[in-house]
Formats: structure tokens, sequence, C-alpha cells
């Protein structure tokens, strides 16, 4: 099966310091994959190269059937090729209402000619209020996404990657700040995108991850350190060591 | 769709309505009309206002929209100007020149015309030559045309190599106040082809309207100002309304984000800075056939501080906000600055508004800035959340 993203032999160095070493990670079309490691162990910057924010100093990232480089293209050109990226910290407009948050992420034309002379039609709106149900946000459309709670901000930005359409999402600490039930429910959310696309969750909290019930890279020190199911992976001797060891220290 | 645009901006139909009304008071109030109770030199600095509140309206969408805090849109303005300028002097001055050789018994030639042009209009500099750049300026189509093509090509170049690097934030801001400021220096030289500091003269006189009164001329570019104003700020309203002012306010808000949701950023902010350099432009083109001269000290850096400083009183993020701001600060400023505001005597100390009005700008900017971040146009949401 041929992959949906491959990322082989990336290296990139900030000021000296290697933040990824020679990573190499797939991405099968269609799978829900956590990716966990200690803080500084890279994750943030796997997805900052992803997404065209950082160029690596070596390495290839090649995506889809086509088979294409994502290094040289920009943020906007590698999130039209259906990449979409959710923050750790919920980034949502909030001076404006949720409809006109997941409006602009709706998948529609970007050139600034067509969003001037853009007009609302009822299939877009169909599609803004199907995001909506989605996301349990159809009573609180018309409200301004400052008001929204943290919970909901979150789920706000997931329906905004869920608007866009890509074929690979990568979240970013998504239960961040989230009560039980609201973990509960975004897992439901990530599980039921999984189903037709890739969605890899960068995540801290070990109990949502397990909920998530999927495929978990470790990264440790820029490059993974061990891949497998959450039982396998929490074995491991080495990630005990590197990892739980210090967390639980 | 049209609908919906008015229904979502209930402040546009107010300002029209509002700018009409206005218009239709000063003409009827004014020397043309016979009532005589508003001097045509006040229609001219009601006219003028107007044109510094369409700029301003301009600075808003590029600062309080978009977020790019230029300090450079008064170059803009000045270069509107100027290209209007280059026809009025031009054509007036052949007029004149045209006249005084005909009483000559040889008919002159169409070369010792146009000496004689260059030498009234360069005489100044020490020319008589016609600088390329005057090549359009006999032709009132070509040299309207330069009052947007200049500034929207000016905006194009310096906005791509800018934003292109993603020079943003207090980087930019400079970047934009070196631009103005390196177009004053140029116009000042006396070699820029532009008369140097004299700067060009006499714009009030319209070419082929020389037996038409002051009176109506000043009324008819007043009216054309509301006219620009009242279209210009329907057609920002439209562009800062929709899906474009959600990207926009966007990319002032999360720069990042509207990036990863996959929209070119940097075209988007291009787009703006343009349009809104091209209407700083018209309204510098209305602007100095009222003033009647324009001078290198125009484009000056400050200008395009106090456009700022303007839209920030006024409360950026809302258009009628930036046109109040400059109507209330530039009018203020004249009347302080032109002796209508009494001096304070303190008894060991007289205070002369002449040269503390700056002071009082300058306080009055940064009690705005810190207490009333939304400025005057924030007063009617209080209005607003009274009623509802």
């Amino acid at each position: 099966m041929s992959m949906l993203l491959e990322v082989s032999g990336v290296s990139v160095t900030f000021d000296g310091f290697r933040a990824i070493n020679n990573l190499s990670i797939n991405f099968a079309k269609t799978e829900l994959r956590a990716i966990i490691g200690p803080n500084g162990a890279g994750k943030t910057t796997f997805m900052d190269i992803v997404t065209g924010k950082t160029k690596p100093d070596e390495g290839h990232v090649i995506w889809g059937d086509k088979n294409i480089s994502l290094l040289g293209m920009s943020e906007s050109e590698i999130a039209m090729e259906g990449i979409g990226r959710k923050f750790q910290k919920p980034t949502v407009f909030e001076t404006q209402t949720v409809r006109q948050n997941l409006a602009m992420a709706l998948k529609t034309s970007r050139g600034p000619l067509a969003v001037l002379l853009h007009k609302k039609t009822i299939p877009n709106a169909v599609r803004i209020e199907a995001v909506a149900e989605q996301i349990g946000l159809s009573d609180s459309l018309t409200r301004v996404a400052g008001e929204l709670s943290h919970g909901q901000k979150q789920w706000l930005e997931i329906g905004m990657l869920l608007a866009q359409e890509p074929r690979l999402m990568l979240v970013d600490e998504p239960a961040a700040g989230m009560t039980p039930e609201e973990r509960e429910k975004t897992t439901d959310i990530l599980k039921e995108a999984a189903k037709t696309r890739a969605v890899v969750v960068v995540e801290h909290d070990m109990e949502f991850v397990r909920r998530l019930d999927c495929k978990v890279t470790v990264l440790h020190e820029g490059s993974v350190l061990a891949e497998g199911s959450l039982d396998h992976v929490t074995s491991n001797q080495t990630v005990i060591d590197v990892y739980l060891g210090r967390a639980h220290a | 769709m049209h609908r919906s645009f008015l229904s979502q901006n209930p402040s546009v139909l107010w300002f029209v309505a509002t700018l009409a009304v206005f218009t239709v008071i000063v003409t009827l109030l004014s020397e043309v009309t016979g009532v005589d109770m508003i001097s045509t030199s006040f229609v001219k600095t009601l006219g003028k206002t107007l044109c510094l509140c369409l700029v301003a309206i301009a600075m808003d969408v590029v600062w309080g929209y978009c977020g790019i805090l230029s300090l450079g849109h008064f170059a803009f303005f000045g270069i509107g100007g100027y290209a209007i300028g280059m026809w009025l002097m031009y054509a007036r001055t052949e007029g004149i020149v045209i006249e005084s050789l005909s009483s000559q018994p040889i008919p002159p030639t169409p070369s010792e015309i146009s000496d004689a042009i260059g030498n009234q209009i360069f005489g100044v500099v020490g020319s008589s030559e016609f600088p390329w750049i005057w090549a359009f300026a006999d032709s009132l189509f070509l040299q309207l045309l330069m009052v947007i093509v200049v500034p929207g090509l000016l905006a194009l170049v310096f906005g791509w190599l800018a934003f292109r690097s993603r020079v943003t934030g207090v980087y930019l801001s400079i970047l934009t106040q070196a631009m103005t400021l390196a177009l004053a220096l140029y116009l000042f030289q006396n070699d820029s082809g532009l008369r140097g500091n004299n700067g060009l003269s006499g714009l009030q006189n319209v070419p082929g309207y020389e037996d038409v009164s002051q009176a109506t001329i000043s009324i008819l570019f007043f009216i054309a100002s509301a006219f620009a104003l009242g279209a210009g700020y329907v057609f920002f309203a439209w562009i800062v309304s929709g899906k474009m002012g959600s990207v926009v306010k966007g990319i002032r808000d999360n720069e990042a984000r509207v990036r990863f949701l996959g929209y070119h950023v940097e075209s988007y902010k291009l787009f703006i800075f343009t349009v809104t350099a091209v209407v700083a432009g018209i309204a510098g083109a209305l602007y100095y056939p009222q003033a009647g001269i324009i001078n290198p000290g125009e484009v000056a850096p400050i200008a395009s501080i106090y456009l700022a400083v303007w839209v920030a009183i006024g409360g950026r993020g809302r258009l009628y906000g930036a046109a109040i701001g400059a109507a209330f600060v530039s009018l203020l400023s004249s009347w302080f600055t032109g002796g209508g505001a009494p001096n304070i005597n303190l008894g060991f100390y007289v205070i002369q508004w002449t040269d503390w009005w700056l002071v009082l700008l300058g306080l009055s900017f940064v009690a705005v800035t810190l207490f009333f971040p939304k400025g005057i146009g924030g007063l009617f949401d209080l209005l607003v959340r009274k009623q509802s």
C-alpha cells in the first residue's frame, strides 16, 4: 500500500541544537496515529516541517499519490494540497462568529478575487452546518468565537480542520484543558475523522492516547524511538527510561 | 447578496445619508446660492476635510482591518496630488502663454510655445526643459490615469518586495516611513522635474473655467469630494464585509493561522495595500486643487503619522470611526493653529496654541490609546447598547 506521507531522513538544527535527527516516519491514507514524547522530542518541529513552516536541513518529505515533495512549497500551498493543522493553543478568530470561522476554512477557492466576489450558497451553508453538527456547535453558529469555552474553541478549531477537508490532519494536543466528558467527545470526533483520512494526534496525556486506541509513535531527541500499540511501546524498556521514567520521577 | 451586504452594514446607509445631508446643507449655505453663510474658503476647508476622511478610511482598511501599520500612505495621497497638479499647471500656463504670444505679429511655432511654457513652469528652478515625467501633462485623461496608476504601481512593487520577505509589524512601519521620506527627499531636489521645494502652485485655477468664480469651483470640488468619500466608503465597506473581510481580519488577528488554512496571505496584503494606495491617490487628486498648492513637505514622514493618529483617535477597525477622527482632528488642528483658539494666559506664561497644539494632540493620542482604545467611534457602541 502506498503511503500518504513519507518523511525520510529529515534533520533540522536550530542554533546548533538538533531538534529533528534523521527522522523517518510514514502515514497511511486512512489511519489514526498518536505521537508521544517528552518535551523537546521534536513533535511540534515535525509538524512545522510537514506544514512548511520550517525548512529541514536534509531529508525528504514526499506526499500523496503523485509523490510530490513538500519541501520548497509555501504554507498555503501545502494546506491546499490537503494538509490541515490544529495548533497547540486553540487559535480561532476570536472576533468573528463560529459560522465565519468555519466559512473561512471551508474548502473553496482561496484566491483574493474569488474570495472578494464570493457569494454565500446553500450547499456551502449545508456543509458548514454539517461540520457544526459534528463538533456539537450547531446552536452556536452565530456566536462570536471569543465567547466560546476553552473546549468549544478546541472543537471549533477541529471543525475548521474538517471543513478544509484535508487528507491529513495534524492535531496538536486537542485534549489540553478539557473536562473528561469533553475529552470523550473529542476522541469520538477524531476517530470518526480518521475513517476517511489520516489523523495524526500529538498528545501528552497517556489516558487520552489510550482512549484513541491506535498506533503510537514515540519520539525522542528528534527521532523515532518506538512504534506500535500503546501497550507495546509502554512496555519497551528504553521508552520507560527516557519518557515514562522521567515523567514519573 | 447586495441586500445582505447593506443589511450587515447599517453604518453604510447612515454614513452615506449623513454625508448627503451635510453636502446639501453646505451647498445651500454657500456663496453660490447667494445665502453666503459659509465662506468660499471654509467650503474649501470642508472639501479638503472630506478628502482627508477618504484617505483615513483607506488607512483604516489597511491598518484597522488588515493589521498593516503603514506609515507611508500619505505618499500615495501626495502622488495623486502631484499627478493632477501637473495637468492643472501645464494647461493653465499653456493658456496664458498662448494668449500673451497671440499679440505678436508672427504666430508662434509649437516649439516656441513649448519653450515658453517650460520657462514659465521651470524658470523657478533654473530650467526650461520639460522633464520626461511631464510627457503626459498636456492630457487631462492621461494625468487622471496617472492618479491611479502611479500610486498603485508604487504600492504594488513596494508591497510585493516587503510582504514577500514577510516583513511585518514595526519593521514594515519603518520601511513605509523610509518610502515616504525618500519620496519627499527626491521631490525636494530641484532637478526632480517637479519644481523642487516650490512644488506645484496655482492649482485652484482650473484651465478652461477661468470665467467661473472660485465660489462655484470650490463648491463643485466639495461635492466631488463628498461623492468620492461616499463611493469610497461603500467600496471599502463591501471589501471588509463578507468572506474577504473575514480573511483580512483573520490576517490581522493571526496571520499564521490564515496561512495554514491555505490562503496566500501575501496576495491579500498586497491587494489591500495597493487598493488603499489607489484610493489615497484619488483623495489627494481631489484635495490639492482645493488647497491650491502642493510641495514636497506634504509627503514628509510626519504626514503619514498624523494619518495613523487620526484613525487611532477616531477608532480603528470601523470605517466611520476613521472618517470622524480625520474630520475632527484636522478641523480642530486648523482651528488651533489658525489662531482660532484663544491663548491661555497663566500669568507667568502664555500658552499659545500655535505652539502647544501638537502637545495637546500628542497627549490626546496617548490618552485615547490608554483609556479609549476604541476611539471616538467607540462612543457609538455605548449609544447602541443603551437602545437595546
